[in-house]
């Protein structure tokens, strides 16, 4: 019996450990902290599948490392905050199943 | 290192592979650039394919890696409270099939390699390149330049190729969606005993209201061989404005639904995916299709129709991939790729087939769905009401009428204004 059974909800950090990966030392995210700190909503909070953008003390913390690769922050940022670009040579998530 | 193709395609998705497969097919000498490591390996999508146009791209689908041949449709309308109203629908032939988009993006890579295209993946590429008379003439990757008379442009939905060519805008929240999804593994005798399914039959399932919060959009259940690929649909700009919990805990609650979590309950989530996919493929259509020496296809051409209650993207990236690939063919033969020629040979007769029409025809359905609360959360709450009313008896028995009329007041929805909206969305479709 996983631990998946029942109603319990599976945070993110150990939803994106079903995932398989490959992630580049190199971000392939960039953040304008200064354009970032700006902003009045912060919908990358919310909006991120991957929880990638979590609020701390006022700002933005960041980690691209569980990338799902959706592009879904770029267009959301009202501050075009965020410079956005494929992981190179094939890094990042690898899907096997979606 | 020099490298000359007649024809470049970027991104092996349904589109790319789908060109690739067509150009290869008519002799050209073909290259075909996948960022991903393998085939198939960035490919998301919900989960059911219409085998129409697969089949006539393709002639047959021999091989193709299906999972269940869909002989069951179910839509659910979800209030807050959780109330469910269902519409199934079976016992009809089977049009569509449930796969894993990996999977059959990598069957197409390998109809394609077969017919003669070259693969090559890890290769992210950088930039469309063009000659000094403006021409597109190749791209670039990684500082390297490989030349070619035209550009199949299948890079998918987030068009950063296109944008940093300057031929479309930055996208608009207003015209995406973002789909998540999960795949849990439940085992092939539980997807067949749970969903009411005979041996190898699939269920496609739609559900709108309360699965996304009263958000636009909706949640879908795909059944595949042995596992269940479940998730939800947002539309972006609403859901940027309006979303109240990130929205990987929305498909937690999804997950844990109590009217749903039985179907896969003790199941094993063996992936978490996400996608942006066009809101409205109309609208996010990129002016032209092509340039000179330049062809778009797939979603980066807006080649996909929502519905609301179904969804086709691979089949319509599948088709216009196809035709991508064959116009290069009778570009050569014609003088060439320049863009008068890729506008009588592709754009002209995308725009005249049956998948434009009939996104053009339908895209008023997508402008009426952004009525967003109606639909989404104080419809399904008259339909909750109303329903309870009828089915819930207990010292009287309201007629419909009397059910109806309870329930509008309950929601505060007047029963004139439903209809005139009922009548609009007909007079759209």
């Amino acid at each position: 019996m996983s631990e998946t059974a029942g109603l319990q909800r599976i945070r993110v950090e150990d939803l994106l450990q079903r995932d398989s990966w490959d992630v580049d030392p190199r971000p392939h995210i960039r953040l304008n902290a200064e354009k970032c700190a700006g902003c009045p909503t912060k919908p990358c909070t919310r909006m991120c599948p991957a929880g990638c953008y979590v609020e701390a003390g006022g700002s933005i913390v960041f980690s691209y490392e569980g990338c799902l690769e959706c592009g879904t922050c770029r267009v959301v940022c009202p501050m075009e905050a965020i410079e956005w670009d494929y992981p190179v040579s094939g890094r990042g998530i690898q899907y096997r199943t979606a | 290192m020099h490298m000359r193709f007649d024809v470049v395609v970027v991104g092996a998705g349904p589109a790319g592979a789908a060109a690739a497969y067509a150009a290869a097919s008519g002799g050209l000498k073909v290259l075909l650039v996948e960022r991903g490591r393998g085939a198939g390996s960035k490919q998301v999508y919900g989960g059911k394919v219409y085998s129409h146009y697969l089949e006539e791209a393709l002639g047959d689908l021999k091989g193709a890696p299906i999972e269940r041949w869909v002989g069951k449709e179910r839509l659910s309308i979800v209030d807050d409270a959780g109330r469910t109203a269902t519409l199934e629908y079976e016992g009809g032939s089977t049009r569509a099939f449930t796969a894993h988009l990996t999977k059959l993006a990598a069957w197409l890579v390998d109809r394609a390699a077969s017919a003669g295209a070259v693969f090559v993946d890890e290769v992210r590429v950088d930039s469309l390149r063009r000659d000094p008379s403006g021409r597109f003439s190749g791209v670039e990757a990684g500082g390297e330049l490989v030349e070619a008379d035209v550009i199949i442009d299948a890079e998918g939905v987030n068009r950063l190729l296109l944008e940093r060519a300057g031929l479309v805008e930055r996208a608009s929240t207003r015209d995406l969606a973002l789909g998540v999804k999960e795949v849990v593994r439940i085992g092939e005798k539980e997807v067949e005993e749970r969903f009411g399914l005979d041996k190898g039959e699939g269920l496609s399932w739609i559900l709108v209201g309360g699965v996304t919060g009263g958000l636009p959009g909706g949640a879908f259940v795909y059944t595949n061989k042995d596992t269940v690929s479940l998730g939800l649909v947002l539309y972006v700009d609403a859901a940027a404005r309006a979303i109240e919990e990130p929205v990987h805990s929305m498909i937690e609650k999804l997950r844990t639904h109590p009217a749903l979590h039985r179907y896969w309950a003790d199941g094993d989530v063996v992936e978490y995916a996400a996608k942006l996919t066009p809101e409205s493929g109309y609208r996010y259509m990129p002016r032209r299709l092509v340039a000179d020496g330049l062809m778009v296809a797939g979603d980066a051409a807006g080649m996909l129709l929502n519905l609301g209650y179904t969804f086709r993207g691979v089949d319509y990236a599948v088709y216009s991939g196809y035709m991508a690939g064959r116009a290069a063919i009778a570009a050569r033969d014609r003088g060439g790729p320049t863009e008068e020629n890729l506008r009588e040979l592709y754009e002209e007769p995308l725009r005249r087939s049956r998948p434009f029409r009939d996104l053009w025809r339908l895209r008023g359905v997508e402008r009426a769905m952004e009525g967003g609360d109606r639909y989404f959360r104080r419809y399904p709450a008259l339909m909750g009401a109303a329903l309870r009313s009828m089915f819930e008896l207990g010292e009287s028995t309201p007629s419909i009428y009397e059910a109806l009329r309870g329930a509008a007041e309950e929601s505060g929805i007047s029963i004139i204004g439903a209809l005139v909206d009922a009548l609009m969305m007909a007079r759209s479709i």
